[in-house]
């Protein structure tokens, strides 16, 4: 039993993006990606608390990295449009937000925890930062640092 | 007896198709009525005291970050 178990978590793993993995047009499609650019994708819904907290700070973070053509797009994995909209509005968010009720787009990424950060770099996953973080901002700018 | 017992293996089978609740599926876990004694924290701080006194240990009653899977 325990042996199927641990084989069906590989199993499931090997479908979830991991860094060095490529974007499928059909997610890049969605997320309105551009196979020649670089994007931090960020996965919240208004429920999580810590997503909550860490808006703000992309919020912040994405008006500096669109002056280094680097574009933050977020995904609102929330079943309620309306309140994934309102929350949207509440926090003020200026980057561009894809909602995805269905769970359509973050199926094909399959974070382990939320809030989850990819950054995708030429259609290729570079880094993902999953779960809370402290300075997510931060966090994002070294991974960022790293890829030049 | 044999046909109760099929019947019950049939009906424990329905169960079999869910699955394990993504992270991204809990924000009906997180809301506050789904939560002990429905987000009562005064209860809650109260049933965690007596906890304490009589067990002499406390902690593990609660879902981190809100039930969303979070760290």
């Amino acid at each position: 039993m325990f042996k199927i178990f641990t084989v069906m978590i590989f199993v499931s793993s090997l479908w979830a993006y991991q860094p060095g993995d490529v974007v499928s047009p059909e997610v890049g499609q969605k997320l309105g990606l551009q196979s020649d650019k670089t994007y931090v994708i960020d996965f919240f819904a208004s429920w999580c608390i810590s997503c909550k907290h860490e808006l703000p700070l992309i919020e912040k973070l994405s008006r500096t990295l669109r002056m280094k053509n680097i574009e933050v797009v977020g995904v609102d994995v929330d079943e309620n449009l309306n309140q994934a909209k309102a929350f949207q509005q509440e926090l003020g968010l200026t980057f561009s937000v894809v909602n995805d009720p269905k769970g359509e787009v973050i199926k094909h990424f399959d974070p382990v925890g939320m809030p989850a950060v990819y950054i995708v770099k030429n259609a290729k996953v570079t880094h993902m930062i999953l779960g809370a973080k402290d300075h997510i901002d931060r966090l994002i700018l070294a991974a960022l640092k790293e890829e030049k | 007896m044999h046909y109760f017992m099929i019947a019950a293996i049939l009906f424990l089978g329905g169960c079999s198709h869910i699955g394990n609740v993504k992270p991204w599926e809990k924000g009906t876990l997180a809301k506050e009525s789904m939560q002990n004694n429905r987000g009562n924290r005064l209860l809650t701080k109260f049933e965690k005291h007596v906890y304490f006194s009589k067990e002499a240990s406390k902690g593990g009653g609660g879902v981190a970050g809100g039930g969303c899977g979070c760290n």
